[in-house]
């Protein structure tokens, strides 16, 4: 038989094929929509964060009181504070700020703290990350650039600068400049709005005091601090490091503070996600691979219902090779097409992710948010993976189908 | 003498049920030559489509050889079987075994679609036999929306769509009523009037038994008799 002609056959048999064969597509389809959704997220977001990379200086640190830990996320975007208290609570004051003027390789530094809010704006509310931070010196450190208005300057106080999403996404309505929003029975002016994706809000840090109502006067979360060389970043570390071990009286073994470079945090944060783009990708891989079980089994039960189907056709002159490239096609196509329809609802999700997480959480998420990025490439490496995935699973059926005994298949029932 | 068409020669099938061995034909010789019209009667059970399936070549013998068209099939690839099964004989079953989800038309170019014939010959083809069935106006039924008979004649179409010298039938008219039948019957017997096909037909019927111009009759995997039909003889009306 020629090759266009099986082919026909095949793609006739999944055109009849039950209700069955359209749940084993469907397990296909949920595999690959998982995979693309999670691998374009994968990719949106190491394109997103080398472009970060690029973007931050790696002159900035930042120290947070606490021993060390991993600082997965850069500055202004943990969950929460750190005011967690052990048995005598370790915190960042007047103290360290007066050690920190007197360090030599210290451009400037920004004293802030951050929290969770609710923010009005007429009748709507929302929740999100209220930064505050000190208005003097934070244009001057941040990265964040604004889309339109100005930065926080040192004479504000009831205003505010928020990030992209608060403008346009998180309230029904769009917000620009001169805008009021309202947060913990505040009336706050907006000045500028950052040109990023975040729902965070800055506020001069003495405002946030009044807002954020567990944040004690004085006390700061982290403190961002920019070294005037950029090359000696090691070296200013060191010497900061060591200049705040006097100050609040610690050794090596007893550091009750952390600090840590812009470059470090990224680099963990990037291992971070990858690795966990790597661990959902499995999870994601599992499911194509019970999706290939479905085909595998679809397609013993096809060939054993077929079997009367098989013994006509080899009665009337199918040779056994015509046989196999029937029923393997039958499981390619059932793999293309759950293939297919997966790649496009993997685009769809990659694509609506970002936006449902953004609107709901900040912080990490927030990177996710800024975009996704669908290849063709990984598209066609989807559909290639599963055409192959439902050849092979459909191998060992079709080669049975093809060595049945005319005889025995047409005797069956 | 020309050589025979077909030839069994001291033919035995054993099926092996567990421990127990059933012989469905036990020594059978039999020759059919070209242009012959054989009724294979006899009891149920008594081999008779064991017989035809190695004839159709879907089957191999235990002990003995079957010869189509002087080549034993024992000795035959899988796809020289193919091709025989393909080209050399058309196959009638007793229900009709056309492919559920194929039209009248589909089933019928099947065979051909096999053997690899262009698309424009086999349409000509198809709708040729189509018509010498008396199907031209059903060529796009699926088989559902067939009557029994017009099954059978789809199947009959099927069958002699590859100019096969030999045609079988295996109770081909089986599950129809007496008079549905009997066209079949009268199909079958044109197609060797007219035609010059070999026609080896199993009925227990006697009464389209004689139709055909020879009686082979089987009991418990022998042949106990062979008899020319004095009413019905080789090319006769023609
Ligand atoms: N695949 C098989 N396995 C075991 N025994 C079989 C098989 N096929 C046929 N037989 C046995 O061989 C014998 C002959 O069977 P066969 O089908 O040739 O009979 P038949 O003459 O065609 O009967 P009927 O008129 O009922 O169709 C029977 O006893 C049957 O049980
Ligand atoms: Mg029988």
């Amino acid at each position: 038989m020629k090759f266009h002609k099986s082919f026909r056959h095949a793609l006739n048999m999944v055109l009849h094929a039950k209700i069955r064969s359209w749940l084993t597509i469907l397990g296909i389809v949920i595999g690959v929509a998982a995979v693309v959704a999670i691998v374009s997220l994968g990719e949106g977001l190491k394109q997103d964060m080398s472009s970060q990379l690029n973007m931050l200086g790696g002159d900035i640190l930042t120290l947070r009181a606490g021993a060390s830990r991993a600082m997965m996320f850069g500055p202004g975007r943990e969950f929460g504070g750190s005011t967690s208290a052990s048995t005598e609570e370790v915190v960042l004051d007047n103290k360290d700020v007066q050690a920190l003027k007197s360090v030599s390789d210290i451009k400037a530094f920004d004293t802030q703290i951050s929290g969770r809010a609710d923010i009005y704006y007429v009748a709507e509310k929302g929740s999100a990350t209220v930064t505050g931070v000190d208005p003097a010196t934070w244009a001057q450190i941040t990265t964040s650039e604004v889309a339109q208005g100005r930065m926080l300057g040192p004479a504000d106080s009831n205003v505010i600068v928020v990030g992209g999403r608060i403008a346009d996404g998180f309230f029904k309505t769009q917000l620009g400049v001169n805008q009021m929003l309202t947060i913990n029975e505040r009336v706050f002016r907006i000045v500028g709005i950052l040109d990023d994706s975040s729902s965070n809000v800055y506020m001069p840090i003495n405002m946030a005091y009044e807002v954020l109502d567990d944040k004690e006067k004085g006390v700061y979360d982290t403190i961002v601090i920019k070294v005037k060389n950029e090359d000696e970043v090691e070296l200013a570390m060191n010497n900061t490091e060591k200049r705040l071990m006097l100050s609040r009286h610690v050794t090596e073994k007893t550091k009750d503070f952390s600090l840590s470079s812009n470059q470090q945090s990224n680099e963990a944060r990037s291992e971070m996600m990858s690795s966990m783009t790597t661990f959902l990708t499995a999870i994601a891989a599992v499911a194509l691979l019970v999706g290939a079980v479905g085909i595998a089994n679809t397609m013993f039960t096809s060939v054993l219902e077929k079997t009367k189907e098989i013994g006509i056709m080899k009665a009337i002159g199918a040779r056994n090779s015509d046989i196999l490239l029937i029923f393997l096609m039958n499981a390619a196509l059932i793999g293309f097409i759950g293939g297919l329809l997966g790649a496009i609802f993997g685009t769809i999700l990659s694509g609506l992710l970002p936006s449902l997480m953004g609107s709901t959480a900040d912080g990490m998420l927030s990177r996710l948010a800024s975009g996704s990025a669908v290849s063709i490439q990984s598209i066609v490496v989807a559909l290639a993976v599963s055409v192959f995935i439902g050849m092979a699973a459909g191998a060992i059926p079709a080669y049975q189908a093809s060595k049945l005994k005319p005889v025995d298949a047409l005797r069956y029932e | 003498m020309k050589q025979p068409l077909v030839v069994l020669k001291d033919v035995w099938k054993i099926y092996q049920m567990g421990e127990v061995k059933v012989p469905a034909l036990r020594g059978v010789s039999v020759e059919i030559h070209k242009g012959d019209f054989v009724a294979i009667i006899g009891q149920s059970g008594s081999g008779k489509s064991t017989m035809m399936n190695m004839v159709g070549c879907l089957d191999m013998p235990t002990k003995g050889s079957v010869h189509l068209k002087s080549h034993n099939i024992s000795e035959l690839s899988e796809s020289d079987l193919s091709t025989m099964r393909g080209k050399a004989v058309g196959f009638i079953f007793q229900q009709y075994n056309l492919i559920p989800n194929m039209t009248a038309f589909e089933n019928v170019m099947l065979p051909l679609e096999f053997l690899e014939i262009d698309d424009a010959e086999a349409e000509k083809k198809t709708i040729e036999v189509l018509k010498l069935v008396g199907l031209e106006n059903y060529m796009h039924h699926l088989p559902s929306q067939l009557s029994g008979g017009q099954q059978q004649r789809v199947s009959i179409a099927r069958s002699l769509v590859t100019d096969p010298e030999i045609i079988l039938a295996d109770e081909p008219t089986g599950a129809l009523d007496s008079v549905t039948g009997k066209e079949v019957i009268e199909t079958l017997q044109r197609l060797w009037r007219e035609e010059g096909k070999t026609i080896i037909m199993v009925t227990h019927d006697l009464n389209l038994a004689k139709y055909a111009h020879r009686h082979v009759e089987l009991k418990d995997g022998k042949v106990i008799d062979i008899r020319e039909n004095k009413n019905m003889k080789k090319g006769d009306t023609k």
